[in-house]
């Protein structure tokens, strides 16, 4: 995996968590699995990231007996939760649209590019 | 590594840590466990996924650490966070350490002068006027009014100036783990 990509995926984590819960509560092994499929990364830094949002107060957690052993701690977004996704999901949407005007800029030409975005 | 190992290390990571914070992050780490066991998978395949516990260790601490001075600015908190910083004790750091240590040292020195002024202030209004003060008893009294209001204004601008630096140095943990760090062990 190169540099770039393992800042990227750093980077976006907590919005994939996010998006993730926006969707349905789940506790951290089903989350941190799931991302671990999608972007590749330790399991583990799943649980410092947990905390740093439930302190930010955009997730709550509650317990809930599991089928198999004792019961699990899930994760619920907040209403500040919801916010902030939708917040990064914009900025997300405008970063990767102006990197991709750059990347396929050889193909159109720069100004066209960049007032398609602000319009 | 087996399950217990990892916890072993994870704990030894944590130690300094309020023992309920340890806790309750050792019950997140062995619940990991638990459901990878249950989804067929063996404690070492577990442990490897979750990555090194010591480097996780050092990013809980780093992150209570700056919760606590994010919550309650005070000289405990930003003392807990400084060592909080400090443990994180990796080469960028210890860099810094030479330009730091004397950044903290110079501040603490300056609210000790602070500190001296105020009380020769107070020393100026109460003696001065009974100790043929040059100018007069009305002089001595505006004299150390003056020095204690003096000195209460540069306390105020060195307090600002210290959470400057307390804030300063968490922005640049972060950094560090995030965008250093990673970085420099690309494979862990």
């Amino acid at each position: 995996m190169s540099e770039i990509e393992i800042q990227l995926k750093k980077g976006v984590l907590g919005l994939c968590v996010l998006a993730l819960l926006s969707r349905g509560d789940s506790y951290a092994y089903e989350i941190a699995s799931r991302m671990a499929d999608a972007v590749d990364m330790g399991e583990g830094t799943i649980y410092p990231l947990m905390r740093r949002m439930q302190s930010e107060g955009l997730v709550t957690t509650y317990l809930e007996e599991s089928p198999s052993g004792p019961p699990r701690k899930y994760y619920r977004i907040t209403d500040t939760g919801r916010e902030r996704l939708s917040e990064q999901v914009g900025d997300w949407r405008t970063f990767t649209a102006a990197v991709n005007g750059l990347i396929l800029g050889s193909e159109a030409p720069m100004e066209e590019g960049e007032t398609s975005h602000e319009a | 590594m087996k399950r217990n190992e990892f916890i072993k290390r994870l704990k030894a990571g944590l130690k300094g840590m309020p023992q309920e914070d340890i806790a309750e992050i050792v019950a997140d780490y062995e619940e990991h466990f638990d459901a990878g066991a249950a989804d067929g998978r063996s404690e070492e395949e577990v442990a490897a996924a979750l990555g090194n516990p010591s480097r996780l260790a050092r990013e809980l601490r780093f992150e209570a650490g700056f919760r606590n001075w994010e919550s309650a600015r005070s000289p405990s908190s930003a003392w807990s966070a400084i060592l909080a910083f400090m443990g994180l004790a990796t080469i960028d750091i210890l860099i810094l350490l030479p330009v730091v240590l004397p950044v903290i040292g110079v501040v603490f020195g300056l609210f000790v002068a602070v500190l001296a002024i105020f009380v020769s202030g107070g020393f100026v209004l109460i003696a001065g006027p009974f100790s043929g003060f040059p100018g007069g008893w009305l002089v001595a009294i505006l004299a150390g009014l003056g020095m204690m209001s003096a000195a209460v204004a540069a306390g105020a601008l060195l307090m600002l100036i210290s959470i400057g630096i307390v804030n300063a140095l968490m922005w640049f943990g972060r950094l560090h783990y995030r965008v250093i760090e990673p970085a420099i062990h690309a494979e862990d």
